[in-house]
């Protein structure tokens, strides 16, 4: 059976998300993680699910209150293609956002995609 | 308590991106616009479901040129009633790959 809480009133977040403090944590460690790393096609899949789940452990850390999170990582080899990447949501403008981390080396771009979403 | 059903999300994204890009070559001017309309569609059908969810779809197209993609996704939620789902479509000369997360409210 689900756990039922006492009703606490409360329509906020404690704790709110803050974009700039994740940002800044999400581009660390993309840096540290891949700054010594080459594609390549066998370790680069186990490479970035590694980081994403590296990055949703150091969001977690920051101990936002009430909030879910969805951590999506990309890298895409260099090879002079074209890409394009887009996101939509349906969710409550006014609580949740989102943070983007872009790393770039000579042989590949990682990037990193954070949302936060409030949840009571 | 309603749940993600994740077999109805896959068919909507599938329906989504066949009516986008279904016959398609890649264009580099179109790309764009196949990109939001899959990501608008998705979604539209996903809100018509009614259910309390807050969703978010990402969809990534890339120009087949040998070169290797890989996406890896975390999430921190309550597993019985959040999902996801991603499904992976190519055709001769590009792969599309759309993530929708469903997160209940």
């Amino acid at each position: 059976a689900k756990i039922r809480y006492v009703n606490t009133y409360r329509l906020e977040s404690r704790k709110k998300f803050r974009d700039c403090l994740v940002r800044d944590k999400a581009q660390a460690i993309l840096m540290n993680k891949l700054q010594q790393a080459k594609y390549d096609g066998i370790s680069s899949p186990s490479l970035c699910a590694s980081v994403s789940e590296e990055i949703l452990k150091a969001v977690k850390e920051l101990d936002f209150d009430r909030y879910k999170y969805v951590v999506s990582v990309l890298i895409v080899e260099k090879a002079g293609q074209a890409m394009n990447v887009a996101s939509r949501w349906v969710w409550d403008a006014q609580r949740d956002s989102w943070v983007s981390a872009k790393f770039e080396s000579e042989t590949f771009i990682a990037l990193a995609l954070i949302m936060a979403c409030y949840y009571d | 308590q309603p749940s993600f059903v994740v077999d109805e999300v896959s068919s909507i994204i599938k329906e989504a991106i066949e009516s986008a890009m279904g016959g398609n070559a890649y264009q580099h001017s179109k790309v764009n616009q196949w990109t939001t309309s899959v990501v608008e569609q998705t979604l539209s059908q996903l809100t018509k479901l009614g259910k309390p969810f807050k969703y978010i779809v990402t969809c990534v197209i890339m120009q087949k040129n040998g070169a290797g993609l890989h996406t890896a996704s975390s999430c921190f939620w309550d597993n019985s009633s959040d999902g996801a789902c991603t499904v992976r479509w190519e055709n001769k000369t590009m792969y599309c790959i759309v993530s929708a997360f469903g997160l209940a409210i």
